[in-house]
């Protein structure tokens, strides 16, 4: 019973991890990154390559080099994303397209890195060394520091407090002297460094690396971050908790195929019911 | 110039499509490799269907919906099992059934499947459209997307081993993975028939863009057009946002299940519905062809669809032969590099040409007026004003 | 980010030479699409002077506060502060010089307790005294604020929003404060409060640009005033002569 506990609570510190990215980007921008969980699937395979191609005799050392490695160019391609896609789209957005265009432009660019990553590593599935894993136990402890660390960053430093006053009101932000701009990069830049973080773990201890794993990882990461309430810091957290342990307890049951179909319910229901999620706040949302 | 009457145009039409039909069967027996051409006819009818459906809910309506293929799944899962099973009730012999039925035949089956797979879409299509009274922007999207891969993980996820009650045994009857290839008829599955030719595929496709430009120049398309530029506004000036953007959800769905459907029995098609049907990239495909051809525009979606159908075979036909020649080329994964090259296209056009080639004007239709952006003040009286202009216009 | 601010005048520059014109702006004409809200005004603020600009709903104020801090793109003219041009800097540059503006509706950050609000304020200063003791000034500005210190902003009354504001964008210590509106919304007492407040800041050498449809109440503050009516200024003067204007008495002050 604590056994199976622990990894259901390690699977929720997994999902959380990803969905912080979500949330956060969502907070400053009101875009849902769809590109986010391709981030986490190209740090992914950074870390694979790493692992085998540079630190392959280095054991446990080796792995943490390989983690880094995967955050940085997390980092990279998320940074990267927001300045050549995303931001161009908000120095001339007007109309009704001003709506669409961004979330027409995260969903490309989701497929195109899929696609990417499909013809560049093709569809077989690679694996992380899982003799190097991180025991469960640690997966929840690493979570947890870096969560605390987010919490700490976002409510007690300088960057932390703009990035709170741009997710409020871009404007009255600048009129403090806040580069939104350099807020938002500084968001995507952390938000695909956590993935990294997810990612490695994740491939780590149970799922193959291949170009979908993205989204597999991803849907259930958004769902957490809608669940939780998105644009909430702590809702990303509480969110991927319950639907790792949700995801646990169909499992047990005679369900377990479908698993997936009703973490998908369980957005829908709580979209419907209750559409800033459980610690989100209710805005007005702008027509 | 004067008008044709819309009987006349009808009349045409439904001849010009019988002789296509006929024209497909005696142009593949004259020349088989005719049958590449005559496929991505068929394809681009049954794509522009489906472009134009997802239209009317993106584009004229402005609810954006990422869960196309969830409705295209359905209705072809649906399409699929009533052909198959009416033909046998039809005790249509099996051998023929194996291949392409006549166009004869198919009046037996298709309409009926149609109707149904028509209504059922349309209704699902309604309890999907509800939460867009509650939801915008990319919520809504998510509603959408969540429904389709419920959808298609329900038909994944069920298999017949763990199916208990009837609903379950009938979902697991759809084969899973593997998908649904007719009933069983003896040891063997029938296949699922191949019925529709042009006749039905061009003439619905031909059907669906009328019907689209009617209701675009309508007072509901311009009631759409209000409920799209600003809900709070439209409200104002007498339009019940809730009421249009349901029936837009309802009139796409009917429109993508028949799309589905047609996939399903097209003529010399693949005797098989599978679950990828419903994948996300299914969406994705529409709405490349919606918006590359312009959100709003009618004949900018089936244009949209059309260049999509030609690109897609261009380029497996392209790879193929360059396959042929530098066989490094042979393991290049044709599907990831269409959705690279449609997936770049879909963001160079939001970088530089948000609007789609035709923006939300028609084929031979004068640029509009409105050349002159409003100002961007966010008054309420200034929002009402355009929510009026577009009422009127 | 950057932590220093090259460009700000050092803070005793506003005493230094009182009565040079601090902004100047000349011609400045704004286009929403194809309407001109603003037909080509001129109008200047000399150093430790209180300007106001007033005029009724519509006729550009709003417009001309945000095109000083370059919210708003201009079609032409110029706008001068201390001798450098704004016109080809972004906002947070204007602000690094040295400008505060306190918006229209407020816009303090709802979620975010009051002394998050007030530090947000002070984001280009991170010297933790000269944070301390700007906030001292604030409460000795502003005492209503020393009490709610850890309350929401969003609590607050629309009276102690618009002194959290003021006090907000004091927090940037800036050598020109502009405010629009500080009186909308808000009971007359508090209003009389702020426009208290305003007229202390003033007192310490900040200089004022203050947009007000409170004809009265601004101009027993201000020295000068500009009327600004559909997007041009219809009339100019120090405030004794414009309270006595036949125009603006019965345009702005219903007598």
């Amino acid at each position: 019973m604590i056994a199976w506990l622990l990894n259901a609570l390690a699977q929720g510190a997994m999902i959380a991890l990803v969905a912080l990215g979500y949330t956060m980007v969502y907070g400053v921008l009101r875009l849902i990154n769809f590109a986010h969980s391709e981030v986490l699937m190209m740090s992914a395979y950074a870390s694979v390559i790493a692992q085998t191609r540079l630190f392959a005799g280095f054991g446990r050392a080796g792995m943490v080099l390989s983690t880094l490695v995967a955050i940085v160019v997390a980092v990279a391609l998320g940074v990267t994303i927001e300045m050549v896609a995303y931001r161009p789209l908000r120095a001339r957005a007007k109309g009704a397209s001003a709506r669409v265009a961004p979330l027409v432009t995260a969903i490309s660019v989701s497929v195109l890195l899929q696609s990417v990553a499909q013809l560049a590593f093709t569809a077989t599935p690679r694996n992380l060394d899982r003799a190097l894993a991180p025991p469960m136990w640690s997966v929840i402890v690493i979570a947890a520091l870096v969560m605390v660390g987010l919490h700490a960053l976002v409510n007690l430093t300088w960057i932390g407090k703009a990035m709170r006053a741009v997710a409020v009101n871009a404007e009255a932000a600048r009129l403090m002297g806040i580069h939104p701009s350099r807020v938002i990069v500084f968001t995507f830049a952390v938000g695909s460094g956590l993935a990294a973080i997810g990612a490695v773990l994740y491939a780590g201890t149970q799922a193959p690396i291949e170009p979908t794993m993205g989204t597999a990882i991803g849907n259930l990461a958004f769902v957490a971050a809608v669940v939780g309430g998105i644009g909430s810091v702590q809702g990303a957290m509480l969110g991927g908790v319950l639907i790792g342990l949700l995801g646990e307890i169909v499992k047990r049951t005679s369900f377990s195929g479908m698993k997936d179909a009703i973490v998908f319910a369980l957005l829908v229901v709580v979209l419907l019911v209750k559409p800033a999620g459980l610690l989100g706040q209710a805005r007005a949302e702008k027509v | 110039m004067r008008r044709v009457p819309a009987v006349v145009l009808f009349a045409i039409g439904a001849l010009t499509c019988v002789g296509l039909d006929l024209a497909y069967d005696g142009l593949v027996s004259w020349d088989r490799g005719s049958k590449f051409w005559l496929h991505i006819l068929v394809v681009c009818a049954i794509n522009v269907l489906g472009a134009t459906s997802l239209n009317v809910v993106n584009g004229m309506a402005g609810q954006f919906s990422i869960g196309h293929a969830g409705f295209v799944g359905i209705g072809a899962y649906l399409g699929g099992a009533i052909v198959s099973n009416l033909a046998l009730a039809l005790k249509i012999p099996v051998a023929a059934l194996k291949d392409n039925l006549s166009l004869g035949q198919s009046f037996l089956l298709l309409p009926v499947a149609l109707v149904v797979v028509g209504l059922v879409c349309a209704a699902i299509g309604f309890v999907v459209g509800l939460p867009s009274l509650r939801l915008r922007g990319d919520y809504l999207a998510i509603v959408t997307l969540g429904f389709s891969e419920i959808v298609r993980l329900t038909v994944l996820g069920i298999s017949a081993d763990s199916a208990t009650n009837p609903l379950t045994r009938a979902i697991a009857s759809l084969g899973g993975s593997l998908g649904y290839r007719g009933p069983k008829v003896g040891e063997d599955y029938l296949g699922v028939p191949s019925v529709a030719g042009p006749f039905w595929t061009v003439g619905i496709a031909a059907l669906a863009v009328f019907l689209a430009l009617r209701l675009k120049r309508s007072g509901f398309g311009r009631a759409l057009r209000a409920v799209r530029e600003d809900e709070i506004a439209a409200a104002a000036v007498g339009v019940d946002p809730a009421k249009y953007k349901v029936t837009a959800f309802v009139l796409a769905a009917a429109g993508a299940g028949v799309a589905g459907a047609l996939l399903a029995v097209q003529r010399d098609g693949p005797g098989i519905v599978g679950p990828a049907n419903m994948k996300f990239d299914k969406s994705f495909e529409v709405i490349t062809m919606v918006i590359l051809g312009g959100s709003g525009s009618v004949s900018g979606a089936a244009i949209g669809a059309v260049l999509y159908t030609v690109i897609f075979y261009a380029s497996e036909e392209a790879l193929h032969q360059l396959a042929q020649a530098v066989p490094a080329f042979g393991s290049v994964d044709a599907a990831a590099l269409r959705m690279t090259l449609f997936a770049t296209a879909l963001i160079v056009v939001m970088l530089v040409r948000t609007q789609g080639l035709f923006g939300e004007r028609e084929l031979f239709e004068k640029k509009a007026d409105d050349g002159t952006p409003k100002p961007p003040s966010p008054s309420s009286d200034d929002a009402t004003g355009t929510a009026k202009e577009a009422l009127a216009s | 980010m950057r932590t220093r601010h090259p460009h700000r005048a050092p803070p005793d520059v506003r005493f230094s030479e009182p009565g040079s014109p601090l902004l100047a702006v000349e011609n400045l004409e704004v286009r929403y699409g194809g309407i001109r809200a603003l037909k080509g005004i001129s109008l200047h603020v000399c150093r430790g002077e209180v300007v106001a600009l007033i005029g009724s709903n519509g006729a550009g104020k709003t417009t001309t506060l945000r095109t000083l801090v370059r919210l708003v793109q201009p079609a032409a003219g110029t706008l001068r502060y201390a001798g450098e041009e704004l016109t080809t800097i972004g906002t947070e540059q204007v602000i690094e010089r040295g400008v505060s503006l306190v918006p229209e509706g407020r816009a303090i950050f709802p979620n975010l307790t009051v002394r998050e609000n007030l530090e947000l304020g002070a984001f280009l200063h991170r010297d933790k005294t000269t944070i301390a003791e700007s906030l001292h000034d604030v409460e000795q500005l502003f005492p209503r604020l020393g009490e709610r210190m850890a309350q929401e902003g969003g609590t607050l009354s629309g009276g102690e929003q618009q002194m959290l504001a003021i006090g907000r964008a004091m927090m940037g210590r800036p050598s020109l404060l502009l405010l629009d509106e500080p009186s909308l919304g808000i009971a007359p007492k508090l209003a009389r409060q702020i426009f208290e407040a305003i007229r202390a800041i003033a007192a310490a050498g900040v200089t004022v640009l203050v947009v007000e449809q409170n004809t009265r109440l601004a101009l027993e503050v201000a020295s000068r005033g500009y009327v600004l009516r559909t997007g041009e200024i219809a009339r100019e003067g120090s405030s004794k002569e414009l309270l006595a204007d036949p125009m603006v008495r019965e345009a702005y002050l219903g007598a």
